[in-house]
């Protein structure tokens, strides 16, 4: 039980550090109707201005933190601006692949840069407690992991603020219902679009963070990550801020569990699940969430007519 | 009024897969130019050719599918995948740990075909309930979930960071290593590989002129364009949503089996989710929904990369200063032509060809 316990709270841990990508994800597509699958490479990005500003340049580690947070913001901003603004109103799709375009130029260069050694970030969690972890009674603790969670936590709980009392909280949820309407109540379409892709970027950075800080080093495949919070998307709707957090929260126990019992599931059904299973399960529940609801478990479904 | 080439006196004349002879001149001209090409260039330009001519089956495939219905599919790699390890296992030299069968390519062939488009209809139950981005992000848990069963089925596969080594071309018991000699002319196995490829090129590329212009694929276009209007005028969405991802699949085998043939044998991790992208850019920057699209497309990506490397190397530039290889040139060529084709013209490569090929129609007067 105790097993189970602590592969369940690991999960949990996972999931909410997801659930920023996620996040992201859904603020751009709510805002601005654009799948942007240049959400991992920002996240990996951040993670890359981080380690260089702390172990190239020298700064305290959490200044460069922060620099690098908010730099990954202001590149969100940039590629809205000069990219996609040319793009308002073209069909989905379209917008979707050119993000693919953005995250393959991103990552070259960035990769150009990581080389194929791994980066330690420079970040003081590993000198923690014992190697980065605590114990409670039986059960091992990550920092990292812990304030991942609390982290997470704090970030939902200000955005839920943003989004109830800001202005701009209120005009991006306007955005989002319907751009024209806003457009012509005196909104600034275009800034809400920008305000998107940087707290986009933002959420992305910060996730990079968690996915890279520690032992789990920055390497050319640290982006991967970022990019298994997209069934979580799928799972909890594309268009609900909600469904990102249930979503990301779900694959992050499945992933979780899946490693934990994966012999445990093999002795059941009598078959090999594979060397990485737990990275794919999550894409499993996709499948049948898909099937049973289309648009996920908390989307809005689409009224289409002819 | 016959030697007029933009008049038509019945759509059975227009719908032709020439409809004029100015057309049937060029396409011959062209198929000449092209063997002759692939008879006396180098190995490294023949090896680049041969490669974009077997990737132009593949994108055509998924032109089928994406082009043509318009049901978005991320998941093109994973079918050509399956084609591959079908080609791999019946084909494939008999071995210990590896399942295979040895088989002529006759038979390896049109099964490589036929087992991918068996899949294609497998999914297309689910396929056809979902929409736009949906349809999209199925796929891409599609090609995750092919890529971990390449990764870990060994006996078909090899596993990952291994590979296996792939089948000889031995035609009804001719093997292209022995070469041919033709009057005085000695074609070599990359030779006949190459204009074998370039056969299979022709006979697909008339397969995909004969769907875009027959009842199937105006059905497709129809479903593309709206696909409850299309509903509404009688056409059967569940069953030509299934012959679109059974068609493309069929051509994403082929293109596989071929492909991977011809380089010698593959590693798991070739289907990834960036393979996948990868036709869809092709496709995207040819010229989605065209027939000669693809075929421009795939030619662009796969030569412009060594085109610009030689180019580079020719005049010196950026000497020490870049320190970028082949493969990210390839990278960065890849992005930067999907944002800007997909920004600047839409219609891709296409799109140019056919305002140049309009310009000269009607040059010097162009009103």
């Amino acid at each position: 039980m105790s097993f189970f316990i602590q592969s369940f709270i690991e999960g949990v841990a996972l999931g909410a550090v997801y659930s920023l990508v996620a996040l992201g994800f859904v603020i751009i597509f709510k805002a601005t109707d654009v799948l942007s699958f240049a959400q991992p490479a920002l996240a990996a990005l951040g993670a890359g201005f981080i380690c260089y500003f702390a172990t190239e340049i020298g700064f305290n580690f959490w200044i460069s933190l922060l620099i690098g947070i908010l730099l990954t913001g202001v590149i969100g901003l940039l590629v809205e601006r000069t990219i996609l603004r040319s793009m308002v109103g073209e069909p989905v799709f379209s917008v979707a692949v050119i993000t693919i375009g953005i995250d393959i130029l991103i990552r070259v260069f960035l990769d150009d840069w990581i080389g194929d050694e791994p980066r330690f970030i420079g970040d003081p969690f590993t000198t923690f407690g014992n190697f980065g972890s605590f114990n409670i009674g039986n059960f091992n603790f990550k920092y990292l992991e812990m304030t991942g969670l609390f982290v997470a936590f704090v970030v939902i709980m200000l955005l839920n603020l943003f989004f109830k009392k800001s202005k701009y909280g209120s005009a991006m949820l306007a955005t989002s219902f319907d751009q024209e309407a806003a457009l012509v109540q005196g909104i600034n379409v275009g800034r809400v679009f920008g305000l998107a892709w940087f707290l986009g970027g933002l959420l992305a950075a910060t996730a990079g963070f968690f996915f890279t800080g520690g032992f789990n080093t920055l390497t050319q495949l640290s982006f991967v990550l970022a990019l298994r919070v997209l069934p979580a998307v799928v799972i909890g709707g594309l268009d609900s801020i909600p469904g990102a957090i249930v979503g990301s929260l779900i694959i992050g126990v499945t992933q979780s569990l899946a490693g934990s019992y994966q012999y445990t599931i093999e002795d059941l059904l009598g078959i090999q699940l594979g060397l990485g299973f737990s990275n794919v399960a999550p894409y499993i529940i996709m499948f049948f969430i898909l099937l049973i609801k289309p648009d996920g478990l908390f989307g809005t479904k689409e009224v289409e007519r002819v | 009024m016959k030697g007029r080439i933009d008049f038509y006196s019945s759509y059975e004349q227009e719908h032709k897969i020439f409809n004029n002879n100015v057309k049937k001149f060029w396409a011959l001209i062209g198929l000449t130019f092209s063997v002759y090409l692939l008879v006396t260039v180098n190995d490294l330009w023949l090896f680049l050719l041969t490669y974009a001519m077997l990737t132009s089956i593949g994108a055509w495939g998924l032109n089928i599918v994406s082009g043509f219905a318009g049901q978005i599919s991320l998941a093109h790699g994973a079918f050509i995948g399956i084609g591959t390890y079908t080609a791999f296992v019946l084909g494939g030299n008999i071995s210990n740990n590896l399942l295979s069968y040895e088989l002529d390519m006759a038979i390896w062939l049109p099964f490589a075909g036929l087992v991918p488009m068996a899949f294609g209809f497998l999914i297309s139950p689910v396929t056809s309930k979902l929409k736009g981005l949906n349809l999209g992000l199925f796929s891409i848990g599609v090609v995750y979930f092919a890529l971990h069963i390449f990764q870990n089925f060994k006996t078909v596969t090899g596993g990952s960071g291994l590979g296996r080594k792939s089948p000889d071309f031995i035609l009804f018991g001719f093997n292209f290593e022995k070469g041919l000699n033709i009057f005085n002319l000695y074609l070599d196995e990359k030779d006949l590989i190459a204009l074998f490829s370039l056969l299979i090129l022709v006979i697909s590329g008339i397969g995909v002129k004969n769907i875009a212009r027959t009842k199937i694929g105006r059905a497709y276009f129809s479903i593309r364009d709206r696909d409850i209007a299309a509903e509404a005028i009688g056409v059967d969405l569940l069953k030509y949503k299934a012959s679109a991802y059974g068609l493309a699949s069929f051509y994403a085998g082929i293109c596989g089996a071929l492909m991977f043939s011809f380089t010698g044998g593959v590693e798991p991790n070739q289907f990834n989710f960036v393979y996948s992208v990868l036709f869809i850019a092709i496709v995207i920057i040819g010229g989605a929904g065209t027939v000669l699209g693809p075929l421009f497309g795939s030619f662009f990506f796969i030569l412009m990369p060594t085109v610009i490397e030689e180019f580079i190397h020719y005049f010196g530039l950026f000497e020490g200063s870049v320190s970028f290889n082949l493969a990210q040139i390839e990278r960065v060529i890849f992005g930067l032509f999907i944002i800007v084709f997909l920004i600047f013209e839409p219609r891709g490569l296409w799109g140019i060809w056919f305002r140049l090929r309009n310009y000269f129609k009607a040059w010097p007067f162009s009103y």
